[in-house]
């Protein structure tokens, strides 16, 4: 009888054993079909439309119709707007994540906290519906301009980023150990000292992590970019020109490209250069991470 | 959480120029005031965009703007259909999501020890956590909409959905199941009881509160989620039997992309207000998430285990 019941728990438990295995299987299985399908429809426009990779990367016409796909403008578009986001957000961030793990009374940071939460919850739609009412008209007033552009992006996108960033610092300094923080102060550090010269290089690498997140984040908004970056697909020769970025053409012409096109084509091609940089972001954070073991 | 931190007094020592000394109290105290600005701006920002989202959408919500249909051409239309999308599509994500992510989670925290199979599997989940959203729109777009000719469909959404959010269910599960004591493990199989019993008997349901909590902050997510559905639940509506279509192969514009074809390419004259309307919907939306994330998450634990969260 006791042997029976053992006998089917044993069972039992192989079959649960297979049966999470399978469903952790499925994450391996979903990330292989997106770089298979990505790979093959993202790749189309070269060897079936017969577009060097060369013109798509580094050429400056677009017309999808006209059958003209240089990238450039919006490639370039992507890392400007990217880039102002992580120079303003990322040290911002970093800064706060400080704040929670170092300075904060606990009541501040109780009521604080649920704030960066509402942050991260907040749709992109609307954070782009508040940056195209709110901050371009703010924009175009100050700077006598159209108020679009890549500013605009910039600084809706730095707060995006935002939340991710400080969560992760904070993260990242709260598991240095304390006998850092004392060993400090014990020679006579002041509090800042003890910050910037030792609690930011003991957690540089979850810092890093941090940072490249939010780039990872930045690059890959779509929305909240397309309705403030003024949707022009030139390359940008200052922060007030209207631009466009990767993910913001996407969404713009899609739904005009028919199907087979090579326009659709050029547009899986973007879609394939986003997932490689977001890969390419995750191979920097193994490479962040190992370091420091 | 503050840690509590010895402040040293500058050094004041003999050979110390008290100058010097000075300069770096004024430093740290500079420092400080930037950091307290820095966070006070961040959640000063928050209140201003709820504020303005309040005052902007408030004259546009009403019981008929919550219920209509949406018009194509007039003035007047509501959101009503866009609302039900919503929680339709994303009842159904979390239908193919909190199984697959859970059970996954469960086999990593649990189960996977050092080993190839779960570096592949934590690979996999971290880069799947980075896909942009239109990509997997995108995605979506290929398999779902064009390879299965789904159209445009709830389903294709909510299966579009549930790629991009089974990494941070995962997560969150992982997370939950890492605050379950190793005591409870211990006792539960020291009483006979196999691993996969220990797991459905004493850790899930200790683990109940933060799981759940998790669970609604994701929610929320998708719930907003606008990029991946534009090509795959698509930005239009279905009115089948009625403007409440359940047939998960219709298209079902949800609220958020209501929202965006709206500012986009709507005919209707009042655009504007609609998109106000939506805008602070949504807002409201995310904050009763969050708090409700927070209230049954705490009541959930402590029913399950006791302890106030």
């Amino acid at each position: 009888m006791v042997a029976v019941q053992a006998n089917k728990a044993h069972r039992q438990e192989r079959i649960a054993l297979a049966f999470l295995m399978l469903c952790a299987g499925i994450f391996v299985l979903a990330i292989a079909m997106i770089l298979g399908f990505l790979g093959y429809n993202g790749t189309l426009l070269f060897w079936h439309d017969h577009v060097s990779p060369i013109e798509f990367l580094f050429g400056t016409d677009w017309d999808g119709f006209g059958g003209k796909f240089g990238a450039a403008p919006f490639i370039a578009g992507s890392l400007v707007a990217t880039a102002f986001a992580i120079l303003v957000g990322g040290p911002l961030g970093v800064a706060i994540g400080l704040f929670f793990s170092e300075l904060a009374p606990k009541r501040v940071a109780n009521a604080f906290k649920p704030a960066i939460e509402v942050l991260v919850g907040i749709p992109s739609i609307v954070y782009g519906w508040i940056g195209l009412t709110l901050l371009v008209p703010l924009i175009g007033r100050t700077f006598h301009a159209d108020g679009s552009g890549l500013l605009a992006a910039g600084i809706v996108l730095s707060i995006m980023i935002l939340p991710t960033v400080i969560s992760l610092s904070e993260d990242a300094l709260k598991v240095v150990p304390n006998a850092l923080r004392e060993g400090s102060a014990a020679l006579g550090a002041t509090r800042w000292e003890t910050m910037s010269r030792v609690l930011i290089p003991a957690a540089s690498s979850g810092l890093a992590v941090a940072v490249i997140l939010g780039i990872a984040r930045a690059i890959g908004e779509t929305l909240a970019v397309q309705m403030v970056l003024g949707n022009a697909a030139v390359i940008p020769n200052g922060l007030l020109s209207a631009a466009s970025a990767l993910t913001s053409e996407i969404v713009m012409d899609m739904g005009d490209a028919p199907e087979g096109s090579a326009f659709r084509h050029a547009l899986f091609s973007m879609a394939l250069l986003l997932l490689l940089i977001a890969m390419g972001l995750i191979v920097l954070i193994r490479l962040a991470l190992r370091k420091r073991t | 959480m503050a840690r509590a931190m010895v402040v040293a007094p500058p050094a004041q020592a003999p050979g110390f120029t008290s100058q010097r000394a000075r300069a770096r109290r004024i430093t740290d105290k500079l420092a400080t005031a930037v950091l307290w600005t820095a966070a006070s701006t961040v959640v000063a920002l928050l209140l201003l965009f709820i504020g303005y989202l309040f005052v902007q959408g408030w004259s546009a919500i009403s019981w008929h703007f919550l219920t209509a249909n949406p018009e194509s051409a007039n003035a007047g239309g509501g959101i009503g259909p866009e609302i039900f999308n919503s929680f339709y599509v994303l009842i159904l994500t979390l239908l193919f999501t909190l199984p697959i992510a859970v059970l996954a989670g469960v086999y990593l925290q649990e189960y996977a020890g050092i080993g190839r199979f779960r570096d592949i599997v934590e690979f996999s989940a971290e880069s799947l956590a980075t896909v942009p959203s239109i990509v997997m729109g995108l995605f979506g777009l290929i398999v779902f909409v064009s390879l299965f000719h789904w159209h445009f469909s709830a389903i294709g959404g909510a299966l579009t959905l549930t790629l991009l959010n089974l990494p941070a269910l995962m997560r969150v599960t992982q997370e939950a199941l890492a605050g379950v004591p190793a005591t409870y493990r211990e006792a539960s199989m020291g009483l006979g009881a196999t691993k996969w019993q220990t797991v459905l008997r004493a850790i899930l349901p200790s683990a109940i509160g933060p799981l759940t909590t998790g669970v609604v902050l994701v929610s929320g997510r998708i719930f907003g989620e606008t990029a991946a559905l534009i090509f795959t639940a698509g930005a239009s509506v279905s009115y089948g039997a009625s403007a409440y279509d359940f047939n998960p192969f219709h298209t079902a514009e949800t609220l958020a992309v209501h929202l965006y074809s709206t500012q986009r390419e709507a005919l209707v004259p009042d655009a504007t207000q609609i998109a106000n309307g939506s805008a602070l919907v949504l807002l409201v939306m995310v904050l009763v998430f969050n708090v409700t994330a927070r209230v049954v998450g705490s009541q959930l634990t402590k029913r399950f285990t006791g302890k106030a969260s």
